[in-house]
């Protein structure tokens, strides 16, 4: 995606302007940031349901699996029949229905009607739908909304299975649960522009799973912890503007709540490591 | 292709909505067919059923592509790319075709004498011309064109009405000319005049299409 710029209408503002992305195969990227800066735009344009005004493309892989943010239940059809039309226009093996179903936990779910599906069960069918046809380009726009716990630990290990295969994942994501996803890219949408954050590392996956912060306090632009772990400065710079200066900050707070503050602060941009926990 | 349109039709067949434009259909047919047609009107009766029914299409067709949901339209955009575009507009012009057999069969049960073959012929012509303009005014009234419920019934219901009026003017050269199928069937000069009346018939249903496909380009 090189170049790119993007608004709805003549009168209305640019969402992106100038903007670049590139993903090779393989790929798994997270689309962070606030509510309302462009994420399913951008999702949208990735997917080819949108053109851009200005630049370009390219490359797009030929398979496209879209799963948008909310499935379109309001539709007179049960699952089975639902997938089985889908895979037809997908020219998908209709054998492939029952694994899907079966990994995402909705096998149950085969002769109800869409319309009486809850949220979470309607929006396995929207993930099912784009899985079927072997994507090289998957599109996820927030896909672990209203999922169970199950599902919610499958879904990271079938979006690696698609990036094994040589297929990109792009996914907004503001439960945050792909961030324990090896070689995860993270990208920011602000300010009309795209930014690649500092990804994931075999490193972040234990930073996670680590306790809370209690590092030494900041000393020339780096906070350190007892495990070695720190956020330097240049770490901090990836998610502002070039022209801002960057503070690094410590922050103590309660274990019941430290992981919500940290997928907050992440989803606004900042790079947030968890540290250690404190006894005290 | 086929599978969406056959997704489509289904679609719609399930829903409540298929009986919206045969909730128009039969009491159009029961006004129109209340008395036999008398012999010798038979090419009349035809291009009035072409002409009046032609709202009926366009009902359909625009409720048809609006049967479904925004993001499943996304959903068959990603599948199918242009191929979305090119099969709701043929979805629609099936549909419009099992309206236009309802409608032949009941004009032609009400037929007074024989209107042989070739009368029957320039019939199915003037209902394929209304079927094309029909899925033609459904389209660019349509969900991804105008938004708006409301806009975009008053536009449909507008849209016939100036296709009457323009074509019972001077300048009935500006649209399907709807008015000179009726007035030419009553006179009998319709068989001549059937080549050039083609001509026009397909010109402006064909640049309404072009522009829905030029149009959604930019409205997914």
């Amino acid at each position: 995606m090189t170049n790119l710029s993007f608004r709805y209408g003549r009168r209305d503002p640019w969402v992106l302007s100038d903007a670049g992305l590139a993903l090779r195969p393989g790929d798994v990227t997270e689309i962070l940031g606030p509510n309302g800066t462009g994420k399913s735009t951008l999702l949208r344009l990735l997917a080819g349901l949108l053109r851009p005004v200005e630049g370009t493309i390219e490359d797009r892989p030929g398979v496209v699996g879209y799963a948008p943010e909310r499935f379109p239940a309001a539709q007179p059809f049960t699952v089975a029949a639902y997938l089985r039309h889908m895979a037809a226009i997908r020219g998908a093996d209709p054998r492939r229905i029952g694994e899907w179903t079966e990994r995402l936990g909705m096998d149950h779910l085969m002769s109800h009607q869409l319309p009486d599906l809850s949220k979470g069960s309607a929006h396995k069918v929207g993930l099912a739908q784009a899985l079927l046809c072997e994507p090289g380009l998957l599109i996820l726009d927030e896909p672990f909304a209203g999922l169970d716990a199950a599902t919610r630990a499958e879904l990271p290990t079938i979006i690696g299975e698609v990036a094994a295969s040589g297929g990109i994942v792009v996914a907004s994501d503001h439960q945050g649960e792909l961030r324990a996803l090896p070689g995860l890219r993270r990208h920011e949408v602000r300010d009309r522009t795209i930014r690649e954050l500092p990804g994931n590392s075999a490193h972040d996956i234990a930073d996670v799973t680590a306790a809370i912060a209690h590092g030494v306090p900041a000393r020339n632009g780096t906070t350190q912890d007892d495990a070695g772990l720190r956020i330097t400065a240049q770490d901090a710079a990836g998610s502002a503007d070039d022209s801002q200066a960057v503070t690094v900050l410590e922050v103590a707070v309660s274990t019941s709540r430290a992981q919500e503050l940290a997928d907050r602060l992440r989803a606004e941009g900042h790079v947030v490591r968890i540290a250690r926990e404190t006894a005290e | 292709m086929i599978a969406l349109v056959r997704f489509r039709l289904a679609g719609y067949a399930r829903s409540h909505r298929a009986l919206q434009p045969l909730i128009g259909l039969l009491p159009l047919l029961a006004i129109l067919y209340a008395t036999p047609v008398p012999a010798g009107e038979e090419l009349g009766a035809m291009a009035d059923s072409a002409g009046i029914l032609l709202p009926v299409f366009a009902w359909a067709a625009r409720g048809l592509l609006d049967s479904e949901p925004d993001e499943q339209r996304m959903i068959s955009i990603v599948a199918h790319r242009r191929g979305e575009l090119l099969s709701g507009l043929i979805t629609a012009c099936v549909f419009d075709l099992g309206l236009t057999v309802i409608a032949e069969l009941a004009l032609l049960a009400r037929l007074s004498a024989n209107p042989g073959i070739g009368a029957i012929m320039v019939g199915v012509c003037l209902h394929l011309f209304s079927v094309l303009a029909g899925v033609a005014l459904g389209a660019l009234t349509s969900r991804p064109i105008l938004p708006s419920p409301a806009v975009s019934s008053l536009a449909l219901i507008l849209g016939y009405l100036a296709i009457l009026l323009i074509s019972a003017s001077g300048a009935r050269w500006l649209t399907v000319p709807v008015m000179s199928w009726m007035k030419d069937g009553h006179h009998d000069v319709l068989l001549g005049h059937l080549p050039l009346l083609a001509v026009q018939s397909l010109i402006w249903p064909l640049v309404g299409l072009a522009a829905y496909g030029w149009l959604r380009r930019t409205r997914p």
